[in-house]
């Protein structure tokens, strides 16, 4: 890679956000009261704390994404080499994709993929 | 090392290695959870730039959707399941703190110690230019010598074990437990 | 390819058995799925009886999954000590809280323990590391079974912090040794031509062997051992502290006769070290304990002090005292912790105050674990005292004549506290003891085998000259 390009780049983008924020700070008027410190500017105020917990669907959710995001990455590879490995490369796939699906199946029998 | 010899790549290595440095230590020193998963990004990141100052386009892609978009994703989420999100952690004591803080620096020290002195004969042994994307495909998928497709298999094995895990592990039961 | 199906032979059945099982839970009828424990022994039995059908060894794939006499033979250990664990599990899963999740079980179990067999035949360090993350993290799940249990929780969670950073520390140093021996370092063969005890090394030897001391729990890599054990599920437990420590055992002992032979004089102090620590911290703690698990957790503790003892001299002798050691520990401590869970699934009573006047109430399971205690203990007639007598050997051999001593001494204080748990069942007395208890089959049929083992691996002489012939020294 050529690194002065990308020591360039990097300068640049230091450069562009630092000299944005300084030149804000130094001529941006400022005005301060109590709404600009509410969460939304306008509508009905919020109640109660902000945090709470999540419903363990999301986590399900992300954890199916995670495991396919991992079998896909392992998919590129040999999408490149497809054509040069014939009939062997498609059956190790085929071995990796179908026990993976195993695991989809799983999900899917046992309500994983059903919002409740 | 000469001032005038450093090269661009070295200030790109330094700068990353400094975010790696300073990230991994506000991740452990930080309070919150939150804060700490975030940090951790920051960590994430600068190691796939490394991948990418070494050429491995690759391994910095699969660094940034598998570690970033995937894991860094399900820690957050998790974060988000405990009921204490947003609570500060409890700050250690002081005896803990330097006992961990001195305890952990030796082992930085010596390890640090031991790798500058340490001999590399091989390392002219490890590619620096780009690895073609037909060469990574070639190798996962072969069975001979410097081919990985044992691994490769163990991977989905041990992938849909953790779906399995993951999913017993996190589902509602059907039917009511103690 | 024939000969690939012959070698990988073992773990090819075991994938099928995982496929299978899954799609068997998946798409049975619900009457079938009732009856998923008798499949899954049934084609677990199988697969152990073509396991010992003769087969061939050699290396597939490059030098990356490597197969001789011994590695074959701890796999069938391994596999029976599986099944034993299935056969005492049974009440357990058939309970109502667990019946529903009941495949998963077996499932995650088969495929751990295709994972151990991939860290026992690897002859690259990627394999083994995938071998030992698919040894452990299956693990996590089954150590939270009990999911709505506080300690169940507690224990995933903790089984699960150590799991990584014990992984992080062994990748460490891994890739100390990349460092050292180059890319193609990585592979067993190379790596070991490229040893040459530089400092380096030497520290990623250090970084290594502390991950793999994590998965045995030697002290003072132990911490988190007691908990761990005391939270699972007694079944899981017993899986944990047989199987899963007798894997990460073989794994570290091909690894050290192979790989790290040229370190040998080196690591030789490191498990000196660990051998007296493990022996004695192992037994001081266990004394004092009162919840079964926990007592048993620090038993296995310094069980595994011997093990290591046995390893220390690198001699074939002492390859097939380990290995000989393991098979019987396997026995003894399966067979008491069938008694446990036993006793817990019908009473709820973990606790060794709890066992007071067991032998009044339930004469027969009493004498059986008595019988495993003095075998784990090392008292004459019974396998124990051969195995310990075998690793003994091994180490005079080579003239550890003083940690043969300080194990020996610590021989003499292990039988105390085995002797206490006999002293409760037999001699205390209590107002209200265990009631007489109503044994399942399964678990009867499991004890039998241990029983027998325990009798017999003593006696036959056989087991051992078998084993020998397949061992190999540095």
């Amino acid at each position: 890679m050529n690194e002065g390009f990308l020591l360039t780049a990097l300068a640049t983008a230091v450069v562009l956000v630092v000299a944005g924020s300084v030149i804000a700070l130094i001529v941006a008027p400022r005005t301060k009261n109590e709404q600009k410190g509410e969460p939304y500017e306008c509508g009905v105020l919020t109640r109660g704390g902000t945090w709470m917990p999540f419903r363990v669907g999301y986590y399900l959710f992300a954890i199916l994404f995670l495991m396919f995001d991992v079998e896909t990455i392992y998919l590129f590879p040999w999408a490149v080499v497809m054509k040069g490995m014939g009939m062997q490369g498609l059956i190790v796939v085929g071995l990796f994709i179908v026990i993976l699906a195993l695991g989809l199946a799983y999900a899917w029998k046992k309500g994983a993929l059903e919002w409740k | 090392m000469d001032i005038a010899s450093i090269t661009a790549s070295q200030v790109i290595f330094f700068i990353l290695a400094a975010v790696i440095l300073a990230g991994s230590v506000m991740t452990v020193v930080s309070r919150k959870l939150l804060h700490a998963a975030v940090y951790l990004l920051f960590v994430l990141l600068a190691t796939a730039g490394i991948y990418f100052l070494l050429n491995y386009h690759f391994l910095a892609a699969v660094q940034i959707s598998v570690y970033i978009g995937g894991i860094l994703v399900l820690l957050v989420f998790s974060i988000y399941l405990t009921s204490q999100v947003g609570e500060k952690m409890d700050e250690p004591g002081i005896v803990k703190k330097t006992v961990t803080m001195l305890i952990s620096m030796g082992g930085a020290v010596f390890c640090f110690w031991v790798l500058c002195t340490g001999q590399f004969p091989y390392a002219d042994q490890i590619h620096l230019n780009e690895i073609d994307m037909h060469a990574i495909g070639q190798s996962l998928l072969g069975t001979e010598r410097y081919q990985y497709l044992l691994p490769f298999e163990a991977i989905s094995v041990l992938l849909l074990a953790c779906i399995i895990g993951g999913i017993l592990i996190a589902t509602g039961n059907t039917k009511k437990e103690d | 390819m024939n000969d690939l199906v012959q070698l990988m032979r073992p773990e090819m059945l075991l994938l099928a058995q995982v496929v299978f099982l899954l799609l068997f839970d998946l798409f049975a009828p619900d009457r079938a799925r009732r009856h998923t424990d008798a499949v899954a022994c049934a084609l677990f039995l199988a697969s152990i009886a073509v396991g010992f059908l003769p087969s061939t060894t050699g290396e597939a794939f490059g030098g990356m999954f490597t197969v001789t006499a011994m590695t074959q033979v701890v796999k069938n250990v391994l596999s029976i000590g599986l099944l034993l664990v299935f056969l005492q599990s049974r009440v357990w899963l058939s309970d109502e809280r667990t019946s529903f999740k009941k495949a998963e079980f077996y499932i995650l179990t088969l495929s751990t323990l295709l994972g151990m067999n991939l860290m026992i035949s690897a002859g690259h360090f990627l394999l083994f590391y995938l071998g030992l993350e698919l040894a452990s993290l299956p693990l996590t799940t089954l150590v939270a079974y009990n999911k709505y249990s506080d300690e169940s929780i507690e224990a995933g969670a903790k089984f699960v912090l150590i799991a990584a950073f014990s992984s992080g520390m062994m990748l460490f140093g891994i890739s100390l040794f990349y460092g050292a021996a180059g890319a193609d370092g990585l592979y067993f063969d190379v790596l070991s031509s490229r040893l040459a005890a530089t400092p380096l090394q030497l520290l990623a030897l250090v970084f290594f062997l502390s991950g793999v001391a994590f998965k045995i729990s030697l002290v003072p890599f132990h911490l988190w051992t007691a908990d761990v054990y005391q939270g699972a599920p007694t079944s899981v437990t017993a899986f944990l502290s047989v199987v899963s420590k007798g894997a990460a055992v073989f794994a570290l002992m091909f690894l050290s006769f192979r790989l790290f032979a040229p370190l040998f004089e080196y690591w030789q102090y490191v498990v000196w070290a660990l051998v007296v620590l493990t022996i004695t911290i192992g037994n001081l703690f266990a004394m004092r304990q009162d919840n079964m698990k926990r007592f048993l957790a620090f038993s296995s503790i310094s069980q595994a002090g011997y093990i290591l003892l046995g390893m220390i001299a690198g001699t074939p002798l002492a390859m097939s005292s380990v290995v000989y050691y393991l098979l019987v520990y396997l026995v003894s401590n399966l067979g008491i912790f069938a008694v446990v869970s036993i006793l817990e699934n019908n009473s709820g009573k973990v606790h060794i105050s709890d066992y007071r006047g067991l032998y009044r109430t339930n004469p027969y399971l009493s004498v059986v674990l008595m019988l495993f205690l003095f075998s784990l203990g090392g008292i004459p007639p019974f396998a124990g005292f051969f195995s310990k007598f075998f690793v003994f050997m091994a180490a005079a051999d080579q003239g550890f004549y003083v940690l043969d001593f300080i194990a020996l001494i610590n021989t003499v204080i292990s039988l105390y506290y085995y002797l206490l748990v006999v002293k409760a069942m037999f001699i205390a007395d209590s107002e209200n003891p265990i009631p007489t208890l109503h044994t399942d089959s399964w678990s009867r049929l499991c004890l039998t085998l241990c029983l027998v083992g325990t009798l017999f691996f003593g006696v036959f002489s056989g087991i051992y000259a078998f084993l020998s012939s397949g061992a190999w020294g540095l």
